[in-house]
C-alpha cells in the first residue's frame, strides 16, 4: 500500500531521514513511535509530496511517486488523507463545509471548479458528507462554524474530511497530542474502528505507549532517521522503550 | 445533479443573500448621487494626465521658501501632537472602564466621541474665524481632534490590560493614582508610544492640508498655486509633501516596530525624529501671551452661533446624503484598486519581490498625498462637484486599503491551507476554501473602518469645491451666517456620529 525504500532527507547539512525502508501493507493500522526531531512528520509528509525526498522512492499503491509532476501528485494526495495535531480547520467555515472541501479533489474540470467554488457540490456528496458525519457523532453539528467545536469535535471533523476523500491511506500526525488523555483515546478508537470497518490503512504518529498497546498490533520505532523497531506492539518492552526514548546525551556517550 | 447545499442553513443563506442585496442597492444609489459615471473615469483620467503634463518641468525658483513652509507644516503637527497626547491622557483614564468611576466613564466617553466626530479641517476652518489665520489655529485644531483619536485608542489599550498586577498593587494599600502609575502605566507604555507615533505621522498629514483654509505651511502654497495654474510650482510642493510624508511614514514604522517588539530603537531614526521635534519649537514659539484675548473671540464665536438657524436644514440633510455618498463611493472604489494591490504586495501570494515592492510602492504613494490636496487636483482635470471627491477619498485611501489587506494575507493561518492543499485541490479551490475564508472578515472589518473615516473625509471634500456639504458650509462662514454654520455642523457631527457607532457595530459582527 505504501512503501518507502531507502528514503534518506538533509534538512541542510542535518541528515534527518537515512535510509528508511518500510512496508505498510493494505488495511494495515500501524503506530510511529519515537522521539521528538526523530523525523517522524518528515518521513509521513514524503507520502503526499509536502517533503521531497533527497534519494530514495516512495510507493503508494503500487505507483512511484513521482515529485515533479504536479497532476501525479494531484492524484496521490486524492488518495491519502491527513490528520494534524492542530486540526488544520478551516476555523469560519462551518463543520459541513469543512467536511465537504474534503471532496474538493474530485472536481477537476474547469466547470467542477467552478461550481465548487461557488458553492454547488453534487447530491451524493452532500448525501455522503452527512452520512460521514453521522458516523463520527458530529451530524447535529453540521451548520455550527467549527470554531465553536471543542477539541475533540475538531480533530472529528477533521477525521470526517479526511472520510470525504474516500481514500486508501490515512495518515495521522499526532492526532491526539492537544487533546486530553479520555477524547484522545476515543479518537484513537475511531481511527481502529475506521481501519477495520472500511479497511483504510492507517499510519498514526502518537506518543501515547500504552495505546499503542491497546489499539495497534504494529510499531515502527524510528531514532535519529533510522528505523529503530518494527514490529508487534506486544513486543515492546521496558528496555527497547528505554533505547528508543534515551536521552540525546546518553546515546552520545554509549 | 448539482445541488447548493453550501453547508450553511436556508435561513442563513437568505439572510446573507438580503444583506448582499441591501449593500448592492445602497451603493448603486450611492454611485448615482455622487455623480458616477463610469465614462467620466476615462475622460477624467485623460485629463488627469494632461493636467500632470502640465506640471512638468517641476518650477524650483523658490525652493528655499519651500523648505520654510515644509518647517511650519511640520511645526503645527509636532505641536498639536504634543498638546494633544498629554491633554488625552485624564480623558482616556477616565474613559477606561477599569480605570475610571461608574460616573464619569459614559461622561469621558462621549466626550471623545464628540471630540473625534469633526475632522480637523472643520475644526481648523472655525478656529481660524475664532482667532484669526496662522498657525495657532491649526495646532489647536490638531489637539482636539487628537484628543478624540488618542483618546480612543488609549482607553482602549488601558482597558485590555492584565489586571492581575492592579490587582495585587491595589490590595497591598496603594491608592487609585499609585496604582495607575506602578501597574497601569507600565504596561501601556509601549502601545502608547506606537499610537504617539501614529499620531504624529498622522497629523503632519493633516497639517498640510490644513493649509488648504489658512492655517499656513505647505498647504497654503500648494493651494494658491493650484488656483493661479501655477501647475509647475505645485508639483514642487507636491513632490516636497510626498517626500516628508514617505519619510515620516518609514521612521515611525520603524520606530514603532522596534518597541513592539521590543528591539533597541534605532538610533538615528530617532535623532531624526527628536531634532524636527525640537525644531518646531523653535519654528512656532506658541503664542501664549495674547491667548486670554483669543479665547475672548472664540467665545464670542461660539455666542453668535446661537440660535442656530433651521429654515434651510432640509438642503444640509440632502448635501449630508451627497457626502456619504461620494464616502460610500470613494471607498467602493478604494476596494477595488486595493484588493489587487493587497494580494499583489502580499509576500506569500506573490514570490516576486520585485513585483511585491512596485505594488508596495504603489501603495505607499497613493497615501503620501492626503485627499484634500487630490481633490485640488481633480476638480482642475474633472470639473467641480462629488466625481472629483469620489476620486480623491479612492485614490488616497486605496493606499491603505492597499497595506491593511496585504497585511491580513500576509498573517494568515498556513496550517489549513497545508490541509486542504493535501486533498488535491486546485490552486482556485485553495483559496476559495482555505484562503478567502480566513481574509474576508477582516478584510470587512478595515473597509468598514476606512468607510467612517471617509465619511469624515468626505465632509471637507466641499471646502475645495469637490461635492457634499462641506461647500454650503465654508460659504455660510465666509457670509457670517454663523447661525446656518451651527446647523450644518450639528447635521455634520450627529451624522458622523451615527456613522462611527453603525461602523463599530458591523466591524464587530463581522469577525
Ligand atoms: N522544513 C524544514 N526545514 C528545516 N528543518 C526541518 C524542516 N522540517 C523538519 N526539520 C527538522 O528535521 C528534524 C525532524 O523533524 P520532524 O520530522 O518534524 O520530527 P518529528 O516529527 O519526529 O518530531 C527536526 O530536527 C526538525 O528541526
Ligand atoms: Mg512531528
Amino acid at each position: 500500500m505504501v512503501k518507502f525504500v531507502e528514503v534518506s532527507k538533509n534538512f541542510g547539512r542535518k541528515p534527518v531521514l537515512s535510509g528508511v525502508s518500510l512496508e505498510v501493507r493494505e488495511g494495515e493500522m500501524i503506530a510511529l513511535i519515537g522521539p521528538s526531531g526523530s523525523g517522524k512528520t518528515t518521513l509521513i509528509r514524503m507520502v503526499n509530496g509536502f517533503v521531497v525526498p533527497d534519494s530514495g522512492e516512495v510507493w503508494v499503491m503500487n505507483r512511484k511517486v513521482e515529485y515533479r509532476s504536479r497532476s501525479a501528485l494531484k492524484s496521490i494526495r486524492k488518495e491519502t488523507a491527513m490528520v494534524y495535531q492542530l486540526f488544520n480547520l478551516v476555523d469560519r467555515l462551518t463543520t459541513l463545509q469543512n467536511v465537504l472541501s474534503g471532496a474538493l479533489g474530485r472536481y477537476n474540470s474547469l466547470m467542477e471548479t467552478l461550481l465548487s467554488c461557488m458553492g454547488f457540490f453534487k447530491r451524493e456528496d452532500v448525501e455522503l458528507a452527512m452520512d460521514i458525519l453521522r458516523y463520527v457523532g458530529l451530524e447535529e453539528k453540521a451548520y455550527e462554524r467549527v470554531d465553536r467545536l471543542s477539541g475533540g469535535q475538531k480533530q472529528r471533523v477533521a477525521i470526517a474530511r479526511a472520510l470525504m476523500q474516500q481514500p486508501r491511506v490515512l495518515l495521522a500526525d499526532e492526532p491526539i497530542a492537544s487533546l486530553d488523555p479520555k477524547t484522545g483515546k476515543k479518537i484513537i478508537n475511531l481511527l481502529r474502528r475506521i481501519n477495520q470497518e472500511k479497511g483504510i490503512a492507517v499510519i498514526c504518529v502518537l506518543h501515547h505507549i500504552d495505546m499503542v498497546r491497546e489499539y495497534f498490533e504494529r510499531v515502527v520505532a524510528i531514532r535519529e532517521g533510522r528505523v529503530l523497531f518494527d514490529g508487534r506492539a506486544t513486543d515492546l518492552d521496558e528496555g527497547l522503550l528505554e533505547e528508543i526514548y534515551q536521552l540525546e546525551e546518553e546515546a552520545c556517550t554509549a | 445533479m448539482y445541488s447548493l447545499n453550501s453547508g450553511v442553513k436556508t435561513s442563513q443563506r437568505i439572510r446573507s443573500f438580503l444583506i448582499v442585496l441591501g449593500l448592492v442597492l445602497v451603493l448603486a444609489l450611492s454611485l448615482r448621487a455622487s455623480r458616477f459615471e463610469l465614462h467620466k473615469l476615462f475622460t477624467g483620467a485623460s485629463q488627469s494626465a494632461e493636467l500632470v503634463r502640465e506640471m512638468f518641468p517641476p518650477d524650483f525658483s523658490n525652493f528655499l521658501e519651500v523648505l520654510r513652509l515644509t518647517a511650519e507644516t511640520l511645526s503645527v503637527g509636532f505641536w498639536g501632537t504634543f498638546l494633544g497626547t498629554l491633554l488625552s491622557i485624564p480623558l482616556a483614564l477616565l474613559s477606561a472602564s477599569n480605570t475610571s468611576n461608574r460616573f464619569l466613564y459614559p461622561i469621558a466617553r462621549y466626550i471623545l466621541s464628540l471630540l473625534r466626530a469633526v475632522p480637523e479641517l472643520l475644526y481648523a476652518l472655525l478656529f481660524v474665524i475664532a482667532i484669526g489665520l496662522g498657525p495657532f489655529a491649526g495646532v489647536l485644531a490638531l489637539i482636539f481632534h487628537t484628543v478624540g483619536l488618542l483618546g480612543k485608542f488609549l482607553s482602549e489599550s488601558i482597558e485590555s490590560i492584565d489586571p492581575r498586577p492592579v490587582e495585587a498593587i491595589r490590595s497591598a494599600g496603594a491608592s487609585p493614582l499609585g496604582a495607575i502609575r506602578y501597574a497601569v502605566l507600565p504596561q501601556v507604555l509601549p502601545l502608547f508610544v506606537g499610537y504617539f507615533l501614529y499620531m504624529l505621522d498622522h497629523n503632519v498629514r493633516v497639517a498640510i492640508a490644513l493649509g488648504i483654509v489658512g492655517v499656513g505651511g505647505l498647504g497654503v502654497e500648494l493651494f494658491t498655486a493650484m488656483r493661479t495654474f501655477d501647475y509647475q510650482r505645485a508639483l514642487t510642493i507636491i513632490v516636497v509633501i510626498s517626500i516628508l510624508i514617505t519619510l515620516l511614514d518609514r521612521i515611525s514604522a520603524k520606530i514603532r516596530g522596534d518597541i513592539i517588539e521590543g528591539r533597541a530603537v534605532n538610533k538615528p531614526y530617532l535623532l531624526v525624529l527628536s531634532l524636527l521635534g525640537l525644531s518646531s519649537v523653535y519654528f512656532i514659539p506658541l503664542e501664549i501671551s495674547n491667548l486670554g484675548h483669543r479665547m475672548v473671540t472664540l467665545w464670542e464665536f461660539i455666542v453668535s452661533m446661537y440660535p442656530p438657524d433651521f429654515s434651510t436644514l432640509g438642503i444640509y440633510v440632502k448635501l449630508m446624503v451627497e457626502t456619504v455618498a461620494i464616502a460610500i463611493s470613494g471607498t467602493f472604489l478604494a476596494v477595488l484598486m486595493a484588493l489587487p494591490l493587497g494580494f499583489g504586495s502580499a509576500r506569500n501570494i506573490v514570490h516576486l519581490s520585485l513585483l511585491v515592492n512596485l505594488f508596495r510602492e504603489v501603495n505607499n504613494f497613493l497615501r503620501a498625498i492626503p485627499e484634500i490636496v487630490l481633490a485640488l487636483i481633480f476638480v482642475a482635470a474633472v470639473g467641480l462637484g462629488p466625481f472629483a471627491g469620489v476620486l480623491a477619498i479612492a485614490l488616497h485611501t486605496a493606499g491603505f486599503l492597499g497595506k491593511f489587506y496585504a497585511e491580513v494575507v500576509e498573517n494568515i493561518d498556513r496550517k489549513p491551507l497545508e490541509a486542504i492543499e493535501a486533498t488535491g485541490t486546485s490552486f482556485l479551490q485553495k483559496l476559495r476554501f482555505a484562503v478567502l475564508p480566513q481574509v474576508i472578515p477582516l478584510f470587512n472589518s478595515y473597509s468598514l473602518y476606512i468607510l467612517d473615516r471617509n465619511v469624515r473625509a468626505a465632509t471637507t471634500m466641499g471646502l475645495v469645491g469637490a461635492g457634499g456639504i462641506g461647500f454650503e458650509l465654508i460659504m455660510s462662514i465666509k457670509l457670517f451666517d454663523y447661525q446656518r454654520t451651527a446647523t450644518i455642523l450639528m447635521v455634520v457631527i450627529s451624522t458622523i456620529m451615527l456613522i462611527d457607532w453603525l461602523s463599530f457595530y458591523l466591524r464587530r459582527r463581522t469577525l
